[in-house]
């Protein structure tokens, strides 16, 4: 029993690791629709920040976290300003291949600067052991969990509450609309792009804790990402959290009851399964929002 | 005057190109060309050019000697960034290059790929690096491998268990609760089958076999499955991110087992070791014969290493150079031994060639079986102890006596 209870624990905490990471993805994609396949790269630059504020300022990888989040926001704004802004009106496979472009390019001049090797920041705080009972978790993966909970509940708030949330769901729904109400398409556009990489710098500052960083780490949770922003519906932010809840919990129990080379033979069955009955996803708009 | 100018210009010209002509044939016989084909480019290009780095200072002593039939060695360099590109380059070296052999490759899909090539050029090819048993099990007949293979990290593995892990813990190796976890690639899958098949032979009790992806960012059910099956000895072949992943999360499940036994890849790695500081103490690893290892069993460690010194400025990056050099060193004199640069003559050489066990700076021998590969080629037990890797097993090149941590 109490087996079962660390198990469900793990798949959790794992989920809020995704999470982080997915809501900036789905975000990006949901208002400016555009399929952003350097966002793994964004994280790795994010979790090298982190790692060189620790190494060099002694500054401490969640102190860092807004700083990356800023950095990163600069990344993203400037991305969507001068790569995605000029081919807006271009075919959605040429987004594709300049996203893809930059990923390349990023991985590569990571390669270039820091090499192959793999860094990592100690620090006690976030990696210590805690203790509940039967159950073990490690502190990072909680705060992760709690910080990724949290950011998705302001983000919805942003978006519902404030009027430019509100500007950026008019975009989501319909780009031409939106113009016609007076929302300033392009510098909107900059915005949400940014945000959503701001996001990733805040997910980078939590898992540099936790992760070690090279050059393709982002490959690592990105592939995830992207089955879990389908999962939930592309562009939804309560499907982006459902959903990497649902692969985390997967993840542990596929890997502990079935073995851990079919977890991902697991979730991706069960991901074709959902897209056969449901194909926007769960929390999909329906028919014609994807 | 300007006819005159014209004249004596295609005079000139005419001069240049004719001395050519003949000075060209001079130097094709002075020099004996050899491919090496390497990654020099994109990920595994480190470990690439550290491999390229013993092939080139075996050349250059070679040639210093005398080089080989009378003539000075030249090396071509080949990038083979992976396995398309190595079918191209091999192409290049065997075709319009006209090298008499191949040096190569540190990868084995490179290895594998421009084999293809080499074999059916006719144009001998030696592996100095790759282990993938495949490379020589495959009928090829001009495909030669002077080193050790992902079979013997395998059986070292296992051979570390009675020799080295048991009598260092003072236990009954048979009574351990084995666990055999690999990364589900080809480098995984190739070493744990080995690892699976002879721990049946020997007798051990084997109560988890499990693979996984290296791209995993979370073992912690891995981790609970060794854990709830009381695994107390684990035999890991992993990269280097599911390495530390796995010491971390074995950690935050309280999971301590008595003995790891990394196969190579991630656990050969000093950054692996400093990003898991003391979790890494006492942990074992099969690789090849590294630079720090006793030159007491290698002679000649010491003058390859001042040697490597002088020429790139640092120490060796990685045991990949010490392999090369060795391998490289006795193909080159193999070559000089069939005194011809036929395929068939040398074919017969290597199988004639001969060095015992313990003679040269791999601290390896040579014997090629039929299919090209030296059997006298091994891999080594080393420990992590105090962030250094340390050679344990076998006795004559151990720097070091086995501990136990805890």
């Amino acid at each position: 029993m109490s087996l079962l209870l660390q198990l469900l624990v793990n798949g959790l905490l794992l989920g809020g690791a995704y999470a982080i990471i997915s809501i900036g993805l789905t975000l990006i994609f949901g208002v400016v629709r555009v399929v952003n396949f350097a966002h793994g790269e964004f994280l790795m630059i994010g979790m090298y920040a982190a790692w060189l504020c620790a190494q060099h300022l002694g500054l401490h990888p969640y102190l860092a976290a807004p700083l990356v989040a800023l950095l990163l926001f600069g990344l993203g704004a400037l991305m969507q300003r001068f790569i995605i802004q000029p081919l807006l009106a271009a075919d959605a496979h040429i987004q594709i291949f300049a996203t893809v472009g930059v990923s390349t390019a990023l991985l590569n001049l990571a390669l270039l600067v820091f090499g192959a090797d793999l860094r990592k920041a100690d620090f006690a705080l976030g990696s210590q052991n805690l203790s509940l009972g039967p159950i073990t978790v490690v502190s990072g993966q909680l705060v992760t969990f709690v910080v990724a909970i949290a950011v998705a509940l302001a983000l919805h708030l942003f978006l519902g509450r404030t009027h430019t949330g509100r500007a950026l769901r008019a975009l989501a729904q319909n780009r031409n609309a939106a113009a016609l109400m007076g929302v300033n398409v392009q510098s909107s556009y900059v915005l949400a792009f940014g945000i959503g990489a701001g996001l990733v710098g805040v997910a980078s500052g939590l898992l540099a804790v936790q992760y070690p960083v090279f050059p393709t780490v982002g490959s690592y949770f990105v592939l995830t990402a992207f089955v879990i922003v389908v999962l939930g519906g592309m562009g939804s932010l309560p499907g982006a959290v459902v959903g990497s809840l649902f692969i985390g919990l997967i993840d542990s129990l596929a890997g502990f009851y079935i073995g851990p080379d079919f977890k991902e033979l697991v979730y991706f069955v069960i991901f074709l399964v959902i897209l056969v009955v449901r194909p926007t996803g769960l929390f999909g708009l329906g028919r014609g929002s994807e | 005057m300007n006819h005159a100018l014209r004249r004596l210009a295609a005079a000139i010209g005419f001069g240049i190109g004719f001395g050519c002509m003949l000075a060209a044939p001079l130097a094709q016989a002075q020099e004996l060309k050899i491919g090496a084909l390497y990654p020099f480019s994109g990920g595994l290009a480190l470990l690439g050019d550290e491999s390229f780095r013993g092939a080139q200072l075996a050349v250059e002593e070679r040639n210093a000697a005398g080089g080989v039939l009378g003539r000075q060695i030249t090396l071509v360099k080949a990038d083979a960034v992976d396995a398309n590109q190595a079918v191209g380059e091999a192409r290049r070296l065997t075709s319009v290059e006209g090298v008499s052999a191949i040096f190569g490759s540190y990868a084995s899909g490179i290895s594998s790929a421009a084999t293809q090539v080499t074999e059916l050029a006719g144009v001998p090819f030696f592996e100095l690096g790759a282990v993938a048993d495949t490379i020589t099990g495959r009928g090829f007949k001009y495909v030669f491998r002077s080193n050790s293979t992902a079979k013997n990290f395998a059986e070292r593995s296992l051979e570390a268990v009675f020799k080295v892990v048991g009598p260092a813990l003072k236990a009954d190796p048979k009574g351990f609760k084995l666990a055999i976890i690999y990364e589900d690639g080809p480098y995984g899958t190739l070493v744990a089958g080995f690892q699976k098949e002879e721990a049946k032979r020997l007798g051990l009790n084997v109560v988890e076999a499990q693979a996984y992806s290296a791209k995993s960012v979370d073992l912690s059910s891995l981790v609970l499955r060794l854990k709830g099956a009381g695994a107390d000895l684990v035999l890991h072949t992993a990269y280097q991110n599911d390495t530390v992943l796995f010491f971390r999360q074995s950690a935050a499940a309280g999971y301590k087992p008595r003995a790891v036994v990394g196969a190579g890849g991630g656990y050969s790695l000093t950054d692996t070791a400093q990003a898991l500081g003391t979790a890494m103490e006492g942990v074992y690893d099969i690789d090849f014969p590294q630079i720090t290892m006793n030159p007491a069993g290698a002679p000649g460690l010491n003058e390859f290493a001042a040697a490597y010194r002088k020429k790139y400025g640092v120490a060796p990056r990685s045991g990949h150079s010490l392999v090369n050099y060795v391998g490289a060193k006795a193909f080159l004199e193999v070559l000089a031994r069939a005194k011809s640069t036929d395929k068939d003559k040398i074919r017969e050489a290597v199988l004639a060639y001969r060095q015992p066990a313990g003679s040269n700076a791999a601290g390896w021998g040579f014997q090629f079986a039929e299919n090209g590969q030296n059997v006298l080629a091994t891999t080594n037990v080393m420990q992590w102890q105090q962030g250094k890797l340390v050679t344990v097993y076998p006795e004559a090149l151990a720097t070091a006596k086995a501990i136990t941590a805890n």
